[in-house]
């Protein structure tokens, strides 16, 4: 879900970065006024360099293979932090290993930024979740979900920016085909983030919904 | 019955004649060996660019394609520039995944190829050594945190 350089017109680039920063500078104030704004960068920190290191992972989807995306997870464990750590993990991986780009580094934080916060959201509701198993499938339709919401707004975004050049008909079915690749993903981060949150739960439930 | 046999032999004569120009030229093959750019498109994980739509760029306009094509099932494609001098830029993208790579062709017809591939190429100790690096200043950035809000907190 790293749309590199050279990919999409320009004006979609520039409205990705406005967007990106608009919805950086919102978390950015909301971590401001925590008490301690200070205490999430620990747990944000980790969490960048997971997410940094977790597009490395390729799980095989016969016929091509799809990377770990854990934008899901981001939003469920660094609330408002998530944005910021994801802009910072896709600066990486475009630098180091050219997953992505640097021009379309905003459009990649919206695409992954945003299902972070719908993540975020969802993880709050789980806060008033009592029964167990309801509270594993919040957990579990956070994760997939916004892994669900990435490959959508991934797809808008190509379609709308579509040159005229291009096969249109050919580059519809190849990024259905990368999409449909995408529900094993959807499937194994959505269990990913339902363990997580489970042992959370268990563990330390005040921090559920806190952030 | 004469004449029937006549009209059709005027009717096969009059098609002959119209139809002259395709038999009566013979076909001839000239067979040049050209210099050719060839691509070979692959994913970071060394899978190949199957059925990956490529458009060339001429040096002259770099909005419109001058070529466009598809790779072959192994990710590769083939094409030759005409004679014009400068550079070609050749674009290689399947869902929104893609790379571009560029070909200098000199006035003398020379080629220098130069591939936009930031990452490419990279072994994999090469690219667990800079995973441990952000690793490691991620793990530098947690505790230097932790440490400050444990002293705000003495």
């Amino acid at each position: 879900m790293h749309i590199p350089d050279g990919i999409l017109p320009i004006g979609l680039t520039l409205g990705g970065w406005a967007a990106a920063a608009g919805i950086t500078a919102i978390c950015l104030n909301r971590i401001g006024a925590q008490p301690d704004p200070r205490a999430g960068l620990p747990r944000a920190s980790m969490m960048t360099a997971a997410f940094f290191a977790a597009s490395l992972i390729h799980i095989p989807v016969p016929p091509s293979s799809v990377h770990l995306m854990l934008s899901g997870l981001m939003g469920a464990m660094l609330g408002w932090y998530a944005v910021p750590a994801v802009m910072i993990g896709l600066a990486f991986q475009a630098v180091m290993f050219g997953h992505g780009g640097l021009t379309t580094l905003g459009v990649n934080g919206v695409i992954l930024g945003l299902p972070a916060l719908a993540a975020f959201a969802l993880t709050r509701v789980l806060g008033g979740v009592r029964h167990p198993a309801a509270a594993a499938l919040v957990s579990f339709a956070t994760g997939a979900g916004a892994v669900l919401l990435a490959v959508a707004l991934f797809a808008t975004i190509l379609l709308a920016g579509l040159p005229a050049h291009l096969d249109a008909n050919a580059e519809r079915a190849a990024i259905t085909a990368l999409a449909l690749a995408h529900l094993p993903l959807a499937l194994a981060e959505g269990i990913i983030v339902a363990a997580a949150l489970g042992f959370l739960r268990r563990t330390n439930p005040e921090m559920i919904g806190a952030r | 019955m004469l004449s029937a046999t006549a009209k059709s032999m005027t009717a096969w004569l009059a098609a002959l004649l119209l139809a002259g120009p395709a038999i009566a030229h013979g076909a001839f093959v000239d067979v040049t060996a050209v210099d050719a750019i060839g691509i070979d498109a692959r994913y970071d994980t060394g899978e190949p660019m199957a059925q990956a739509q490529v458009s060339i760029f001429a040096p002259d306009d770099p909005s419109q394609p001058w070529l466009r094509g598809q790779t072959d099932a192994a990710g590769r494609f083939v094409f030759t520039p005409d004679d014009r001098a400068g550079r070609w830029a050749i674009q290689v993208r399947q869902a929104g995944h893609g790379a571009m790579g560029y070909v200098t062709v000199g006035a003398d017809g020379t080629h220098n190829v130069v591939m936009n591939a930031a990452g490419a190429g990279l072994s994999w100790a090469q690219r667990l050594l800079m995973v441990a690096c952000v690793l490691w200043g991620a793990v530098g950035t947690a505790l230097y945190f932790r440490r400050n809000r444990q002293t705000t907190v003495v």
